[in-house]
Parts: structure tokens; C-alpha cells; sequence
């Protein structure tokens, strides 16, 4: 499914990414974990094409697709989803406007028709129901004076929606109460499939319960420093990630 | 130095004249013009538009109907229309709805008429004095006391290629009457005109307006809309204008009585080179008024914006509350923007407040669309439109609305960021 050998990448000169590889295979869910600032956003943002985040070297493959090579747009097209960390508000673009022209532009790369805007509709409130947001949100600017958890709930609507075939979700779980949690978990659980994978960055085990990983990964200064089954997130619950700096620091020297 | 002032002026001096029952007020006009130099860049009201494309131009003066091509129809709108083709007006009316009277003042005009007729425009617009001397056929419209008109009143104006005309329309509203305006240009070929609208409101009387400059290109247009607000009168305003090589409107909203309310809001979209130059005074001569005006324009490439809001409160013009607000997109490095408020506060008591914001495209938002899946350009022109349509949501004629959105959008659709 993806791909991703020695990836380096930096923003305004700074290296963020230092030699990241990364395999998925379809089905499956892999947990990123890291302390702030490793580069586990900057990793989501170079994958979806985001101006201003240069490929110094590496390369990255979804599906067989060089996605460097493409547009952001044709990056979504072919199945990539961000649900982003700090979601953008777009006033006086309404929320359903957004969705729909969304999810035409995908129907048309795949040669389908546009969805009719009755039909349109109805789907859009059933997912609207899958992720608890009322129906009028779908009314408002997107993303405008939603609530953090709001926002959140947005996104994972989007991806309901999207159905893409990769989804990364940036830090999905934060800010959001304990119900809300179990929504966007259930959210994602109902999209599971042998044929969709999922990166799930997070901070916190607990998210972890809710969706179990097939892997975890600890993200620190640019690459993965290590990679292990459920159980690591307990640890690093536990311990943090000092003993696992600590432990590169004595390997390296 | 002959440019096409003075040819106009030499035109309204060998006979043009036209000698109606306005006559003496065309006089008075043309004695004005002739005192007036071409306005260079000098001159303040000219600032930042250039005449220079209008200068050494001539054009046909006379009428003439090769405008087949144009369309005037606004889909689903059933409008009471006056078209005037290259300056000409078409057929007015006959079946008008009780308290709706419209005539060409060939027929002659009332006492109010003569009366009003160049009152409401200040003098001081030079294109106006111009269209007082040129402007045959000046329609005389009166909204009886107490009438309700459903049907929307449209004054269009249709602009063949070579032509130059000026057309001119006094508007009454009797107390307490109730009516809609739509004034619009049509045609992108190379003409120039003059279209100049004076609205008197008497007491209570509520006006919804509407002027549609959407002409672009090598279409010249200097125009106005003047309006005169008797006690508790309130006017609505919806003005959209799309640039060309010079695009120019002059709005002044005359507070005379008090309790007036003016709401007034302008939507402009500049591509390429063209210039869109709006300028508006609000005159709050009396007390307890209000106004408010919202001004949402969006250039690109190389074109140029003006707005010029002036707010004025007279001395005795206590409690009034006057807000102006210019918001701008900036789509291209090489566009140009100047807004100038100029707010002159004679009243102690009063609440005024304007500001001006000019933004770029916001590129987190644009990244967040594509990132959906939809392009770039789509990715803009929603953007775009969601600047504007906070406006366009705001017009009390929805099914002008729809007419104009998707318009707008095929103008987006043009208009590139750089
Ligand atoms: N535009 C930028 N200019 C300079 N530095 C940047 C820019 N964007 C990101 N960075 C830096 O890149 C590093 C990685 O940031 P990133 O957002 O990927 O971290 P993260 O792992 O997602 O952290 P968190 O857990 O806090 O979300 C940080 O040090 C950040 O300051
Ligand atoms: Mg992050």
C-alpha cells in the first residue's frame, strides 16, 4: 500500500525528516508516536503535497504511485486522506459545498458522475450522525467556531465520506472528551478493511484501546527509532521516551 | 488640445442641446462644463483613474440597433424593463401596475419633476454635467404614496461596439411607497456611456437598488446613482461592478431628513489590466440616521481598485451611526488597491466606525481544499466566491442572486493567483 524508503524532507531549510521508511501493507493499522517536534506532522504534510515542505531525498510509493511527483489533488485521488491536526477554517465556504465538491472531484477521477445533490445530502447526514455533529453543520463555514472536538469529528466525517485508501489522522484524538473519543474510534473502526490502511499519530495510549494497531512506531527527530507490536505504546505509556533517546544516543556512539 | 470633452461640450453648444422642459437646467450645466479642464491625474477625483483610453476617442453618436447578439433577459426575474440600446430608448411599458408611471420627458414633465430633476447629482461630477447636457430621452419615473411595486423597475443599458451614449432617469418615491431598481450595462466592445440615476425617497418610502457594472474589457462607463432620503426613507443597495478600461461610479446617499437608514453593499472583481473606480459619499445632514456600507472586492493580475468612501456628518447631524468597511483580496503581487476613507465629523454625539483590510489568498486554505481532492483553480474560485457571497447572500431579490452567482464564478474562474 505505501511505501516510504529514506525519506529526508525540511521546511525553510531545516531538516525535519532525516531517513524515514515506512511500509504499510493494505489492512493494516500502524500507531506513530513521538515527542513534539520529531516530525510526525511535517510527515503527513510532505506525504499530502503541502507547499513550502521540500523532498530532499527518498522516495515515496502508494500503491506502486510515485506520489512526489504529484499534486496535492491528485494525491487525494488516488486514495490519500490527512485528517490534519489543526483542521483550517474557511469561512463563506459552507461545510456541504466543501464536501460535495470534494467528493465530485474524487467520483470524477474514478469516471463516476457527480452525485445529485439530494443524494448528496442524505449521505452527507449520515455521516454527519456517524461522527455525532448535527446536521446543521453542515450548514456553516467550514470549520468556522467549531469547537476543538468539533473540528475533529469533522474530519473523520470527511474521511466517512471520502472513503480514501490510505488515511493518516494527525493527532485525531486530542482535545476531545471521552465519548467524542470513542466516536472517532468507532469512526475509524467501521472503515476498516483489507484494502484501507491507516497511520494513527498520537500521544496517547488510550486512543490505542479503541483502535488497535497492528503496529507501533516511535517517530523521534526526524526517523523511526523503533518499532514494535501493541505492547510498545504501553511502554512508552509507562516510561516515556527518554530511555529510548537514550538508547540510540549509546548506539550511535 | 482637442480631446473628447471638449467635442462633447462643442456638441451640446451646436444645436445637440436638447430643449425640453430640463433646458434651463442643461444651461446651467453647460456653462458649469465649460469651465472644467480635462482632469489629469492632478485632480483629485481622478486620482488613480486615468482618462487617458477616454481622451482622444470618438465614437457613433447615433442610435443605432445592432445589438442583436446581447442579451437582456435575467432568467426567471419579471422586471419592468427600460432598455436603452446605444442610447436610445426602446418602448416604454404600457401596462404598468397601479401607482407605477413612467414617462420620457418628450411627453413633458411635472412641476416636482423639473423641480428634482439635477438636484439630487451633485454638480461637482464632472460626467454628470456631461450626461445633464448629452442625456436625451430622460425617463421620469413616480412611485405613488403608499404604492407597493412588486415588479422590480431594470434600466438597462445596451453598448454596441463604437457607440456612445448617456442616458439619464429621475426616480420618485412618494411617502411611504415601496420599489426596486435595477440599473445594469451590457456589452464589452469598445463604447463608452454615461448613465446617471437620481432617486428622490420621500418619507418612509424604502427603496431596494441594484446597479450591475458588469461590463469589461474596452467598455467605458461613468456613471451615478444619487439618492435623496426624506424622514425615516430607507434604501438598500446592491452595487457589483467587474472593470474595464475605465469603470467608474459615483454613489451619494443624501440623508435629509432623519431616522433615514442606508445600507449599501459593493462587490468589485477586477481581472487584468482593467480599473474599477467606486467613490460614494454618505451625507448624514440630519440626526437619529444610519448608514451602513460594506465594500468586498477581489483584483488580480494587473488590474486596480479605487474606493473612495467619504463619510460626512454635519453638525447638527446628532446619534447617527455610520459604518464603512473595505475588505480586499489581493490575488496578484502586480495588483493595485487604493482606499482611502475620508470621514469629516462635525456632530459630537455620534458613532462612526470604518475599517480596511487588504488580504492575500489564504494558502493553509486553498492546501486544505486541494488535500480533499479538488483543484487548484476549483480551490480558488470557491475561495473567491466565499469572500464574496456573504453579499451576494445579503441581496433582498434572491432570484437576482442566482442570476448573478454564476457569473461571478465564471469571472473567478479567470482570475488567477500569482
Ligand atoms: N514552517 C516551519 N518553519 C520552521 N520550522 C518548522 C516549520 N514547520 C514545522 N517546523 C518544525 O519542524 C519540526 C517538526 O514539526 P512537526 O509539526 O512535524 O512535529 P510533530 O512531531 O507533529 O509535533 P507535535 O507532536 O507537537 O504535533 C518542529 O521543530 C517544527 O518547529
Ligand atoms: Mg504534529
Amino acid at each position: 500500500m505505501l511505501s516510504i524508503k529514506n525519506l529526508h524532507a525540511s521546511v525553510e531549510d531545516k531538516l525535519i525528516l532525516k531517513g524515514l521508511d515506512l511500509e504499510i501493507k493494505p489492512g493494516e493499522v500502524h500507531a506513530i508516536m513521538g515527542p513534539n517536534g520529531a516530525g510526525k506532522s511535517t510527515m503527513g504534510y510532505v506525504l499530502s503535497g503541502k507547499d513550502g515542505y521540500t523532498v530532499e531525498s527518498g522516495t515515496v510509493e502508494l500503491n506502486g504511485v510515485n506520489l512526489l511527483d504529484l499534486e496535492p489533488e491528485e494525491r487525494a485521488k488516488e486514495g490519500l486522506f490527512l485528517a490534519f491536526q489543526y483542521p483550517v477554517e474557511i469561512p463563506g465556504v459552507s461545510n456541504l459545498e466543501f464536501l460535495k465538491a470534494s467528493v465530485d472531484a474524487q467520483r470524477k477521477a474514478r469516471g463516476e458522475d457527480d452525485l445529485s445533490a439530494k443524494e448528496f445530502l442524505k449521505q452527507a447526514r449520515e455521516a454527519c450522525k456517524k461522527v455525532d455533529l448535527p446536521a446543521e453543520f453542515l450548514k456553516r463555514g467550514v470549520n468556522e467556531g467549531f469547537s476543538g472536538g468539533e473540528k475533529k469529528r469533522n474530519e473523520i466525517m470527511q474521511m466517512l465520506l471520502l472513503k480514501p485508501k490510505l488515511c493518516i489522522l494527525d493527532e485525531s484524538d486530542s482535545g476531545l472528551d471521552i465519548d467524542a473519543l470513542k466516536v472517532v474510534a468507532d469512526g475509524v473502526n467501521s472503515q476498516r478493511s483489507p484494502d484501507r490502511s491507516f497511520i494513527v499519530i498520537t500521544h496517547y495510549q488510550r486512543l490505542l484501546d479503541y483502535i488497535k494497531p497492528d503496529f507501533v512506531h516511535v517517530l523521534a527527530d526526524g526517523k523511526i527509532i523503533k518499532s514494535g507490536d501493541a505492547s510498545l505504546a504501553l511502554e512508552l505509556d509507562a516510561q516515556g521516551y527518554g530511555w529510548l533517546t537514550e538508547q540510540r544516543e549509546g548506539d550511535e556512539a | 488640445m482637442a480631446n473628447w470633452l471638449e467635442s462633447a461640450v462643442a456638441r451640446a453648444e451646436s444645436g445637440d442641446l436638447v430643449n425640453d422642459c430640463f433646458v434651463g437646467k442643461r444651461r446651467q450645466a453647460l456653462t458649469l462644463l465649460k469651465q472644467q479642464a480635462w482632469p489629469t491625474r492632478k485632480v483629485e477625483a481622478w486620482k488613480y483613474t486615468s482618462l487617458y483610453p477616454l481622451q482622444d476617442k470618438t465614437f457613433t453618436i447615433e442610435a443605432s440597433n445592432d445589438t442583436a447578439a446581447l442579451s437582456t433577459v435575467i432568467d426567471g426575474l419579471e422586471s419592468i424593463d427600460l432598455i436603452f440600446i446605444n442610447g436610445a430608448l426602446q418602448n416604454i411599458p404600457s401596462e404598468l401596475p397601479v401607482g407605477l408611471s413612467i414617462a420620457s420627458v418628450n411627453d413633458s414633465a411635472e412641476a416636482w419633476a423639473v423641480e428634482t430633476y439635477s438636484s439630487i447629482k451633485p454638480e461637482r461630477h464632472l460626467f454628470g454635467l456631461v450626461n445633464d447636457v448629452l442625456a436625451s430621452d430622460t425617463v421620469i419615473i413616480d412611485v405613488a404614496a403608499n404604492a407597493s411595486i412588486d415588479r422590480p423597475v431594470r434600466i438597462v443599458n445596451v453598448l454596441s461596439a463604437g457607440h456612445e451614449s448617456h442616458s439619464r432617469v429621475l426616480v420618485r418615491l412618494g411617502n411611504n411607497a415601496k420599489a426596486s431598481f435595477i440599473e445594469q450595462a451590457i456589452g464589452n466592445e469598445s463604447s463608452f456611456h454615461t448613465a446617471f440615476v437620481e432617486y428622490d425617497l420621500g418619507a418612509e418610502a424604502e427603496l431596494e437598488h441594484y446597479r450591475f457594472a458588469l461590463q469589461t474589457q474596452d467598455a467605458m462607463a461613468v456613471g451615478g446613482c444619487h439618492f435623496n432620503l426624506a424622514t425615516k426613507a430607507q434604501l438598500n443597495s446592491t452595487l457589483v461592478g467587474f472593470g474595464s478600461v475605465l469603470s467608474r461610479l459615483d454613489v451619494d446617499v443624501i440623508h435629509a431628513g432623519e431616522y433615514t437608514h442606508a445600507k449599501i453593499n459593493a462587490i468589485y472583481l477586477l481581472d487584468n489590466q482593467e480599473i474599477f473606480d467606486l467613490h460614494t459619499v454618505i451625507e448624514h445632514a440630519m440626526p437619529n440616521g444610519s448608514s451602513e456600507e460594506n465594500v468586498h472586492g477581489i483584483v488580480a493580475d494587473q488590474s486596480t481598485a479605487v474606493f473612495n468612501g467619504r463619510i460626512h456628518i454635519h453638525r447638527d447631524a446628532q446619534k447617527v451611526l455610520a459604518e464603512m468597511n473595505n475588505r480586499n483580496l489581493l490575488l496578484s503581487r502586480e495588483a493595485t488597491i487604493n482606499t482611502k476613507p475620508e470621514l469629516e465629523i462635525y456632530a459630537d454625539d455620534v458613532r462612526c466606525a470604518h475599517g480596511v483590510t487588504i488580504a492575500e489568498m489564504d494558502k493553509t486554505a486553498l492546501f486544505y481544499l486541494q488535500s480533499r481532492g479538488v483543484s487548484l483553480a476549483q480551490a480558488q474560485v470557491m475561495l473567491n466566491f466565499g469572500f464574496i457571497n456573504e453579499l451576494v447572500d445579503q441581496m433582498p431579490n434572491q432570484i437576482l442572486a442566482q442570476w448573478l452567482r454564476p457569473q461571478l464564478r465564471e469571472r473567478f474562474a479567470q482570475m488567477e493567483v500569482k
